[in-house]
C-alpha cells in the first residue's frame, strides 16, 4: 500500500504565544516546535497499517517553511519510510495548504490513503484534510476514531456531536482525519532515529507545484490575545441568598443567563 | 602402597572433574560481550580493600551476628586448609609432615587447626539454628545452603574423628598441642578398641575427610558455595568509590548496534562473575525498598535468575521473560540500597540499567505515562510540563542575575526542574537564596538558559536524550567558564559532579546541604530563632548511598537552636529509599503498597513533628505520604535549607 500522512509543525502546547510586533501572526522566536499531537495519531495509524501489510510504504509530508523538516525527522525516526517537505511560507492558509499538498500527492504514481490529524493545534481550523480531498476528489473521513482496513475499502468509527458516533464506509483511495483515541503514538526507538537522520527529505517549491502566494484566500489583520483569566469569586451565604447571588452574577457579569 | 596410587585416582577423578567445570565456568563468562567497567587501575588500594574485606571480613561484619560466625568458619577454612594439604602430601609420600618447620611452629599449627576446628563446627551449628529456627525473611529457603552446611559440618567432624584414633593409635608427642581432639580421644577410648583397631579408624576417617573435600570442590561450581573462589576476585574488582557514574555510550561510534541488554552475553564478564559471587545471603533484598513493598523485584533474585539463564544456556535469549519481567526492571527505584548492602560488592543497578536502556532505546518499552515525560523533556528541558520560556519565573522579584547579564559571583546557583517549576520545591529555593543572601554569598543563576541535567532520563534508560540535555548545559557551563556550583538537588548534583566529565563538565559541585553546613560551621550564619520540634531526617539516596553525603545535613539540623534530631529505623546507609529515585518519580505504582507510604510511617514512628528532607523528590514524595496517612496537621515536610532559614532572624 501507498500510505500517506500529511503532518504540521506547531508550537509546544506549553508555549506563551506573544504577538508579532504588527500583530498580523505571532511572534516565533524562541519557540519550540512539535509534530501536531493529532498528526502523531495520524502517524502511527499508518505505521500500524504498514506493519500489517507488507510491502507499504508511509511518505509524510509537510507544508511550511525550513523548520518543519524536523518534524518530517520525528516521523521518520517513528519509523516513515520517506519524506516530502513543500517549501510554502510560514503565513500559508488552508487553502494555500492544501492545494500545495494536493499538488505533491498527485505527483505521486499512487496514492492508497492519505492520513491527517482531525486539526492542527495552533489555529485548530480542521480544514485541511477535507480541503486536500476535496482538490484530489478524494472521499474523506474525519474526526476518525477506528478504522477497519480491507483490500479496497475502509470502514471507520467517527465522532458526531453530541458524544454519538457514526460508521462510515469508503472506498480507497480515501482520506481519513485522526480523533484522539485512535492508538498510541509510539515512542521512537534509537535505531530508527539515527537511521531518520541520514534519510533524504524530498523538496518542492511553490513553482514545482503551481501554487503561489496568490492562492491565498486569508490575511490576517488584527491578532488579539484572549483576555487574561480572572480570577474566581466565591459566592458566601446560606443556600437560599447564595443561589440568589450566583444568578445574579451569572445574569449580569458572566451574561450565560 | 595403596594409599598413594587411590589418592592419586580420587584426586584426578574428583578435582578433574571440578577443573572441568571451573573451566564451563570461565567459558560462559567469556561468551559476555558486553563492555566491563575499566577496574584493571588503583591496584594498591584494590589490594587493601581486598585484605580488609576478605581477609578481614568487613563488609560480611555489616552484619555482626552472622557476621562473626561466618568469620569463624572463613579463618578455619584457611586455617585448616594447611592441615588439608599437609594431609594431602602425607597420603603421597607417607611420613610428611610440616615438623620441619620446628617444633614450636608445628605445634602452633596443630593447636590452633584444633581450636578452629571446634570454632567452625560450632559456627556451623550456630548457622544451622539460625537457618532452621530463626529463619530471618531475606535469607530464603535453600537446599544448597544445607549442603554446605553439611559438608562443612561434616569436615570438621571427620577431622575430630580421625585425629582422636591417630592420637589414640600413636600417642604422638604433639598429643598436648590439640585439646580438643584429645576430648574426643577420651571419648573414643571408652570403647577400648587396641592401637591397630584405631590406627584402621584414623586411615578410614581420613579418606572421608579427603573425599568430602574432594567432592565438595566438585559441588562448588553451581552451588552458592562457587563465592569462596569469585568473591576474592570480585572484591578487588569493585567499585572503589561510592560515587559511580553510570557508563557513557558513544552514540558516535555506528559500530554500536546494541543499545543496552537485550541478552544476557550483551552484559559483560564482570556481572557474569557478580552471579558467580552470590551467596544468595538476601542482604540486598532485606534492604530493597520494591520488594519490601510487595513489588516482584527482588535484587538478590534477579542476580539469581540472570545467573541460571546463563547457567542454562539461556544467555542467548531475551533476558525479559517469565522470571525477568519489564515490571521486575521497573520497580527498582536505584537506591542503590542493595549494592551498599552487599557483602560480596556485586552491582545490581548496573544491569538493571542496562536492561533498562534496550528497552527503552531500542524497543521503545517502558511504562506509558513515561512518554509525556521524554517530550517534556525533549521540547522544553523539564519532565514536568511547562515552557522552557517559564524556567526563571520563579525567581521573579528575588533580584537574582543570570551569568547573561555578566554579574559578579563566587557560586552559580543549579536550580534544577523541581525548583524552577514545582509550587513546593519553589518556596525551599526561596527558603536557600535568602540563606546565601543572609550569609553575604555572591551567586547568580543560568537562567532560561538552564535545562534539565537529564537524571531521569538516563536511568529510565534513555541514555541519548540524557547526552542530548547533558552536552547543553556542559556546552552553556563551559561558555560562562563556570567553576563552582550549588544546587539543592541531590539529582542534579550527582549527575552535574559525577556525570558531566564524560562531557567535558568538570566543576566543583556542592549540594546545599553540603554548603548550608560549611556556612554554619564559618559562623555566616547565626540561627538564633527556637523552633521547638523533634526533627527526623530522611535520608536521599543520592546524596547517602551514591555520594556519602549523611553527616552535613544532621549537622546542619543538630544546630539548630530548639531543635531536637530523632533518627528513623532505616537511616543513612541503610536508609529506605522515598520512592522516586531512578525516575520512578515519573510512574505510576500500581503493585503492593507504595514505597513513599511506608517509608513516611517509619518517619512517623519516631514520633517527630518535622520530617526534613534535602531532595525535592524526597520532599514530594513524603509530603504525599504524610498526607495519605492524614497527618498534615501534627507532621510538616521541610527542607533543611526552609529549617534554617527559618531560624534566621537578621
Ligand atoms: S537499587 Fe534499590 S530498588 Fe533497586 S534493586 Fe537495589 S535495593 Fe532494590
Ligand atoms: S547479591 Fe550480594 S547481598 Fe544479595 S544475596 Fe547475593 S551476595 Fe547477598
Amino acid at each position: 500500500m501507498n500510505i500517506y500522512v500529511c503532518i504540521k509543525q506547531v508550537p509546544d502546547t506549553e508555549t506563551k504565544i506573544k504577538l508579532s510586533p504588527d500583530s498580523t501572526g505571532i511572534d516565533t522566536t524562541g519557540i519550540k516546535w512539535i509534530v501536531s499531537p493529532y498528526d502523531e495519531f495520524a502517524i502511527e495509524e499508518a505505521l500500524r497499517l504498514k506493519e500489517k501489510n507488507a510491502g507499504s510504504l508511509v511518505t509524510v509530508i509537510a507544508a511550511g517553511p525550513a523548520r518543519v523538516v524536523e518534524a518530517l525527522r520525528t516521523a521518520l525516526a517513528m519509523g516513515a519510510d520517506n519524506a516530502i517537505h513543500v517549501e510554502i511560507a510560514e503565513t500559508a492558509d488552508n487553502f494555500f495548504t492544501a492545494k500545495s499538498l494536493a499538488a505533491a500527492l498527485k505527483k505521486e504514481a499512487k496514492v492508497d490513503i492519505v492520513y491527517f490529524g482531525k486539526e492542527a493545534i495552533d489555529d485548530g481550523a480542521g480544514q485541511t484534510a477535507q480541503l486536500t480531498a476535496a482538490l484530489m476528489d478524494l472521499p474523506c473521513v474525519t474526526v476518525a476514531l477506528n478504522v477497519e482496513y480491507s483490500a479496497d475499502k475502509i470502514k471507520a468509527k467517527r465522532e458526531v456531536e453530541g458524544g454519538a458516533f457514526e460508521m462510515i464506509e469508503a472506498t480507497l483511495p480515501v482520506v481519513i482525519a485522526a480523533q484522539k483515541g485512535m492508538n498510541e503514538p509510539r515512542y521512537a526507538s534509537l535505531p530508527n532515529i539515527m537511521k531518520a537522520k541520514k534519510k533524504e527529505v524530498k523538496a518542492y517549491k511553490e513553482s514545482d507545484l503551481g501554487v503561489s502566494s496568490a492562492d491565498q484566500k486569508i490575511k490576517l489583520k488584527n491578532f488579539q490575545l484572549p483576555p487574561p483569566k480572572q480570577p474566581g469569586k466565591k459566592v458566601e451565604g446560606d443556600a437560599a441568598t447564595a443561589a440568589k447571588a450566583l444568578v445574579q452574577l451569572l445574569h449580569t457579569e458572566a451574561k450565560v443567563i | 602402597m595403596w594409599q598413594p596410587i587411590l589418592f592419586c585416582l580420587f584426586a584426578a577423578g574428583f578435582f578433574g572433574f571440578s577443573g572441568y567445570r571451573f573451566l564451563r565456568l570461565y567459558r560462559l563468562a567469556k561468551t559476555q560481550t558486553g563492555k566491563a567497567p575499566a577496574r584493571f587501575n588503583r591496584i594498591p588500594e584494590r589490594l587493601i580493600q581486598t585484605f580488609i574485606n576478605v581477609i578481614g571480613q568487613k563488609a560480611v561484619l555489616q552484619k555482626p551476628g552472622i557476621g562473626i560466625l561466618h568469620t569463624l568458619i572463613f579463618w578455619g577454612f584457611l586455617i585448616i586448609t594447611i592441615g588439608t594439604m599437609e594431609q594431602f602430601v602425607s597420603t603421597l609420600i607417607p611420613g610428611f609432615n610440616f615438623e620441619f618447620l620446628g617444633q614450636p611452629t608445628y605445634v602452633s599449627l596443630l593447636f590452633i587447626q584444633d581450636l578452629f576446628t571446634s570454632f567452625v563446627l560450632l559456627a556451623v551449628l550456630g548457622a544451622l539454628y539460625r537457618r532452621i529456627v530463626l529463619k530471618p525473611k531475606h535469607l530464603g529457603q535453600s537446599s544448597d545452603a544445607f549442603w554446605v552446611l553439611a559438608f562443612t559440618g561434616s569436615l570438621m567432624v571427620s577431622i575430630f574423628l580421625m585425629n582422636a584414633s591417630h592420637l589414640l593409635a600413636t600417642a604422638p608427642w604433639y598429643e598436648l598441642a590439640m585439646p580438643m581432639s584429645r576430648r574426643v580421644a577420651g571419648v573414643m577410648g571408652l570403647l577400648n578398641l587396641g592401637t591397630d583397631a584405631y590406627e584402621t579408624m584414623a586411615i578410614i576417617f581420613k579418606w572421608i575427610h579427603m573425599t568430602l573435600v574432594m567432592g565438595f570442590a566438585a559441588y562448588i561450581p553451581t552451588s552458592k558455595h562457587l563465592h569462596i573462589v569469585a568473591a576474592g576476585p570480585n572484591t578487588f574488582l569493585m567499585n572503589l568509590d561510592r560515587a559511580k557514574p553510570m557508563s557513557t555510550i558513544n552514540f558516535e561510534d555506528e559500530s554500536i548496534t546494541q543499545y543496552g541488554a537485550a541478552k544476557n552475553t550483551d552484559l559483560s564478564w564482570k556481572d557474569a562473575l557478580d552471579y558467580f559471587s552470590c551467596t544468595e545471603c538476601g542482604r540486598c533484598q532485606e534492604l530493597c525498598p520494591a520488594w519490601n513493598t510487595e513489588k516482584p523485584l527482588s535484587p538478590k533474585k534477579l542476580i539469581l535468575d540472570l545467573k541460571h539463564q546463563l547457567f542454562d544456556k539461556k544467555s542467548g535469549e531475551p533476558i525479559i521473560g517469565k522470571e525477568v519481567t519489564e515490571d521486575v526492571i521497573w520497580a527498582c527505584t536505584s537506591c542503590r540500597a542493595c549494592e551498599v548492602a552487599c557483602p560480596v560488592f556485586i552491582e545490581h543497578t548496573d544491569k538493571i540499567f542496562d536492561i533498562r536502556r534496550n528497552l527503552v532505546m531500542m524497543e521503545s518499552k517502558f511504562p506509558a505515562e513515561v512518554q509525556s515525560v521524554f517530550k517534556n523533556m525533549e521540547t522544553n528541558g523539564t519532565p514536568w510540563a511547562f515552557a522552557a520560556a517559564e524556567r526563571a519565573n520563579w525567581a521573579q522579584g528575588l533580584e537574582i542575575k543570570t551569568l547573561a547579564e555578566n554579574p559578579q559571583y563566587d557560586v552559580l546557583l543549579w536550580v534544577g526542574c523541581a525548583g524552577s517549576y514545582d509550587e513546593r520545591n519553589k518556596k525551599v529555593m526561596k527558603a536557600f537564596v535568602n540563606i546565601l543572601n543572609k550569609s553575604s554569598v555572591k551567586f547568580a543563576i543560568l537562567g532560561t538558559e538552564e535545562t534539565c541535567t537529564g537524571d531521569s532520563a538516563r536511568r529510565i534508560g534513555n541514555e541519548y536524550l540524557f547526552q542530548t540535555l547533558a552536552k547543553i548545559n556542559v556546552e552553556n557551563l563551559n561558555r560562562y567558564n563556570v567553576k563552582r556550583i550549588v544546587t539543592a538537588c541531590p539529582h542534579c548534583f550527582n549527575t552535574i559532579k559525577n556525570e558531566y566529565k564524560d562531557f567535558g563538565g568538570n566543576y566543583e559541585v556542592f549540594h546545599h546541604s553540603e554548603f548550608i553546613s560549611k556556612l554554619l560551621s564559618e559562623g555566616k550564619l547565626n540561627p538564633t530563632k527556637s523552633q521547638p520540634a523533634t526533627v527526623t531526617y530522611h535520608d536521599s539516596c543520592y546524596l547517602g548511598r551514591w555520594n556519602n553525603v549523611y553527616d552535613q545535613p544532621r549537622d546542619s539540623i543538630a544546630k539548630l537552636p530548639g531543635i531536637k534530631m530523632a533518627e528513623m529505623k532505616h537511616n543513612r546507609d541503610q536508609s529506605m529509599c522515598c520512592g522516586a529515585g531512578g525516575g520512578r518519580m515519573w510512574m505510576e505504582e500500581t503493585i503492593g503498597r507504595r514505597v513513599n507510604v511506608v517509608r513516611t510511617e517509619e518517619g512517623l514512628e519516631t514520633g517527630a513533628q518535622v520530617i526534613a528532607s534535602a531532595c525535592p523528590f524526597c520532599m514530594t514524595m513524603i509530603t504525599d505520604g504524610v498526607k495519605t496517612k492524614e497527618k498534615t496537621d501534627s507532621v510538616k515536610v521541610l527542607d533543611i535549607a526552609e529549617l534554617v532559614s527559618d531560624s534566621l532572624t537578621n
